[in-house]
């Protein structure tokens, strides 16, 4: 069974253990599957793990081998894996299985070594100093501005505003664009799949100017957009969308969303942190107003996020937080403010982080979006329809075809079995992490009935033998938690 | 006993299949023991590792092997109340991680289910990923003795909470609070002992340990209150002495909350939870006295009634770290048809019953005077 081939034996606790991770990797080359796998699209019927896939020819067989590449190809996971460091390591005497993804992603050494080059080489504060080394540290840091406005098509480097992370862009939006614009008996819009930081700041907010909250809620486990239509009016003035859903892993039309509600006259701000790591994401073809993101999703490193804003409304926004570099000049009674971005990145930034997220970029960028994306919805599929062969489970959002794109993570809940139960096994006997709790969208668990989930998240150094490995350990954690009980 | 449970630690540990929680990594800094036979006779040095970048998992995991020794090498087995202590040796026993666990499920299984009555916010323990409900109350038979039940929606959480319930149950207050919670290492069964929300071991143990405090305190009001009542020639006036009660409180505060590894947990918890109810309540820090007094008035409907904070009589001492901004210690006087028929304790025990949400946010203890209108005069 090809299961079994990819559980390697436990570590051997000896000095020479030391090369236990080397030799697993090659062990998985030298007994892959994949050797075996076709490169053309079509299920065969003589390999093992496609025994178990959904009937239809949607959910293609997995090869990213062009179709006349007779020679087996290795996968984009298995490409990738030697420059994350950190996934060649043994847990509680596995090999690490990391599927919390969407929690946090991991660093290539790139990231890493632009890190620790910059404290080296050229550490530096930065727009204040003449010296040889703050230009440099200047420069670097625009520059990864500019990396980071061009990886999501913004008009103008100016309209990317570094943060802490998206949730303090989504917050700078909120004190800033809407405690100025937002008034009593206006609304806005959200669904009930939002995460948390992109509900709790307009609770706020809303509280604070007396605007009213609004929320979409669920069909058949995704956003209703009927529902979302029905919702706007006149007095709809923000619409706060996800692109691609943490738990549900539906993704939404924002092209269309935004073209309803600028019809009514709203802006829409869009949480992007699920999708800019795994998918291109135009801001311009989106025509959004605001999207945020985090850097520590897409390989670069926390400390760092990122709000985009049209030019125009940047513009019109006061300030979100005061001091050093978002002004012009100072006063004892007033200041003056200086112009966006620099507005709005009050004191000295996180510069090692954003130069950090810069190498993220550069790194995401050399292997390509496209193919990141297209290796993940195959991942995709292969790890929904495989999940959906365990028997009692529930897999939350839609089931992804040819017409449904669904993101490369499956919350879900077995029958009778706690998921926080699921997680601690899982971790504890089979080395896999995956996240257990509510992943901060109580209120879409609540909509879906239940107090939390389980949930798996890949990336695109992710292999398909990591998913048959977390079935494999899945099946044996519901078998010990069922006969124990 | 100490001895045999301590090779059967070293021997636990040396297991390769055993290797410990990878969480623990990034905050413990990196040193070697000079050989396992020193753990436990000598005392150890440290020498920092030596600066190489390539230091693979397999080298890590050694080093977390011999930490943990070092530390369970540091746990005061006689802290450990007698039933808890054969509970461990019966998990060490078990040297297989996974026939752990099913040990762990079995004593979930047997535990008894909590009445749904309980299983409300006064009795949660706070942490993110699973239900946990906890209850303490005296032992009928013996009212030095705490009992506990407890309950939770994941089986694993629920084991845990079984073990605690079975070891802890039937100690007096005193041994509970001081029982270390390093030694749930001692079962091998990889459980952190960072404080924080998600540790759902950790804070039902400081929540088990919070509760059984507050009925000592509760207890030794009543008795004392008792006898003083005894004394007095029965006219029903009592005497309060706030010294006496300060003194006692201070006492027990001090000897209970020993600055171990334990005490951190519940000023954190209590803090943090103290933070939840002030969104609840809307009063911010500083409500504590409005919410008594509320509280009481709805309750008692008191001719008279008056909530003083002193806990400035107690800052500094052991049982008021963490909440450092007072509210931990009042007088109440109330005088109220509610008492007419009550005895001394059952008037301490309604005021008490009333207040129970305070005493577990920080509240640690009240100096009460209760009386009835016609013995007001």
């Amino acid at each position: 069974m090809a299961a079994s081939l990819c559980h390697f034996p436990p570590a051997v606790s000896s000095s020479s253990s030391l090369f236990v991770g080397s030799k697993s990797r090659s062990l998985l080359l030298a007994v892959s599957p994949f050797k075996h796998f076709p490169s053309k699209s079509s299920i065969s019927a003589s390999l093992p793990w496609t025994r178990s896939y959904a009937v239809s020819n949607d959910a293609a067989a997995f090869s990213v081998a062009s179709p006349s590449d007779l020679r087996e190809s290795p996968s984009l996971g298995e490409i990738t894996r030697p420059d994350f460091p950190i996934l060649r390591q043994v847990v509680n005497g596995f090999n690490l299985v990391y599927f919390d993804n969407a929690a946090t992603s991991q660093k290539p050494s790139s990231v890493i070594k632009a890190l620790s080059e910059y404290y080296e080489l050229y550490n530096s504060n930065v727009h204040r100093g003449v010296h040889y080394l703050s230009a440099k540290a200047t420069d670097a840091y625009e520059e990864a501005r500019n990396k980071v406005a061009n990886f999501v098509n913004a008009a103008d480097r100016r309209e990317i505003i570094f943060t802490r992370n998206a949730t303090e862009a989504i917050n700078l939006v909120a004190y800033s664009w809407g405690a100025l614009n937002l008034r009593p008996g206006d609304e806005i819009v959200l669904t009930i799949a939002e995460h948390h930081s992109s509900i709790v700041p307009w609770q706020i907010v809303a509280k604070k100017t007396g605007a009213v909250l609004k929320y979409v809620e669920l069909t058949k486990e995704v956003p209703d957009l009927d529902q979302f239509k029905g919702l706007l009016s006149k007095n709809t003035k923000l619409v706060v969308a996800h692109h691609v859903s943490n738990v549900l892993g539906s993704v939404l039309p924002i092209d269309e969303i935004v073209d309803w509600s600028h019809k009514v006259g709203a802006k829409v701000l869009v949480d992007a942190c699920q999708s800019v790591p795994h998918m291109v994401v135009d801001v311009q073809k989106l025509n959004v107003d605001f999207l945020v993101a985090s850097s520590h999703k897409m390989c670069g490193p926390t400390g760092a996020g990122f709000l985009y804003g049209k030019i125009n409304l940047l513009s019109s926004m006061p300030p979100f937080l005061g001091g050093g570099e978002m002004i012009t000049d100072v006063f004892q009674d007033y200041s003056t403010y200086a112009e966006p971005p620099s507005r709005f990145e009050a004191g000295t930034p996180a510069i090692a982080e954003a130069i950090g997220l810069g190498a993220a970029i550069d790194y995401l960028s050399s292997i390509g979006m496209e193919k990141i994306h297209n290796y993940e919805k195959k991942l995709s599929e292969y790890l929904y329809y495989q999940l959906s062969s365990v028997p009692n489970i529930h897999i939350y959002g839609p089931a992804p075809s040819d017409t449904v794109h669904r993101a490369a993570l499956c919350a879900f809940n077995v029958d009778n079995i706690h998921p926080t139960d699921i997680a601690t096994f899982l971790d504890e006997q089979h080395g896999v992490a995956v996240r257990s709790g509510h992943h901060c969208a109580q209120p879409l668990h609540r909509a879906l009935g239940v107090n939390a989930s389980a949930r798996a998240s890949l990336y695109f150094y992710n292999t398909k033998e990591e998913v048959d490995t977390f079935i494999q350990a899945l099946k044996d954690t519901i078998e010990f938690f069922t006969t124990a009980a | 006993m100490a001895s045999s449970i301590s090779s059967s630690v070293l021997r636990l540990l040396s297991s390769p299949r055993i290797l410990p929680n990878p969480s623990a990594f990034s905050s413990i800094s990196a040193f070697l023991l000079p050989s396992r036979s020193l753990v436990f006779s000598s005392p150890i040095s440290f020498q920092p590792l030596p600066k190489s970048p390539s230091l693979a998992g397999p080298l890590r995991a050694q080093q977390q092997q011999e930490e943990d020794q070092e530390a369970t090498a540091s746990i005061d087995v006689s802290l450990i109340p007698p039933k808890l202590r054969d509970i461990i040796a019966l998990f060490q026993s078990v040297p297989e991680p996974k026939a752990k666990y099913q040990q762990l499920l079995h004593y979930g299984a047997r535990l008894p289910p909590l009445d749904p009555a309980f299983k409300i916010d006064a009795y949660r323990v706070r942490g993110c990923v699973s239900q946990v409900w906890v209850r303490a109350f005296a032992d009928p038979d013996d009212p030095a003795a705490v009992r506990f039940e407890a309950d939770s929606d994941s089986a694993l959480t629920k084991g845990l909470a079984a073990l605690l319930v079975s070891g802890l149950s039937g100690s007096p207050a005193t041994v509970i609070a001081r029982v270390p919670p390093d030694f749930v290492q001692l079962l091998g069964l990889r459980q952190s002992l960072t404080p924080s929300r998600n540790n759902g071991f950790l804070n039902m143990l400081k929540l088990m340990q919070q509760k059984a405090l507050q009925l000592y305190i509760e207890d030794a009001k009543a008795e004392k209150n008792k006898a003083i009542e005894s004394e007095t020639k029965g006219t029903g006036k009592v005497e309060k002495d706030p010294i006496l009660d300060q003194e006692k409180a201070k006492e027990i505060s001090r000897e209970s909350l020993s600055p171990s590894n334990g005490s951190a947990s519940p000023s954190i918890s209590s803090v943090a939870d103290k933070k939840d109810s002030s969104e609840i309540y809307g009063d911010g820090i500083g409500g504590r006295k409005k919410r008594i007094v509320v509280r009481l008035k709805q309750a008692l409907s008191p001719v008279e009634l008056e909530v003083k904070d002193v806990s400035y009589l107690h800052a500094g001492h052991a049982g008021v770290r963490g909440s450092a901004d007072g509210e931990t210690h009042f007088n109440v006087r109330a005088i109220s048809k509610e008492f007419e028929g009550k005895s001394l304790v059952k008037r301490h025990r309604l005021i008490y019953d009333l207040l129970q949400e305070e005493l577990q946010q920080g509240l640690h203890a009240l100096s009460i005077d209760a009386k009835t209108p016609s013995e007001a005069q």
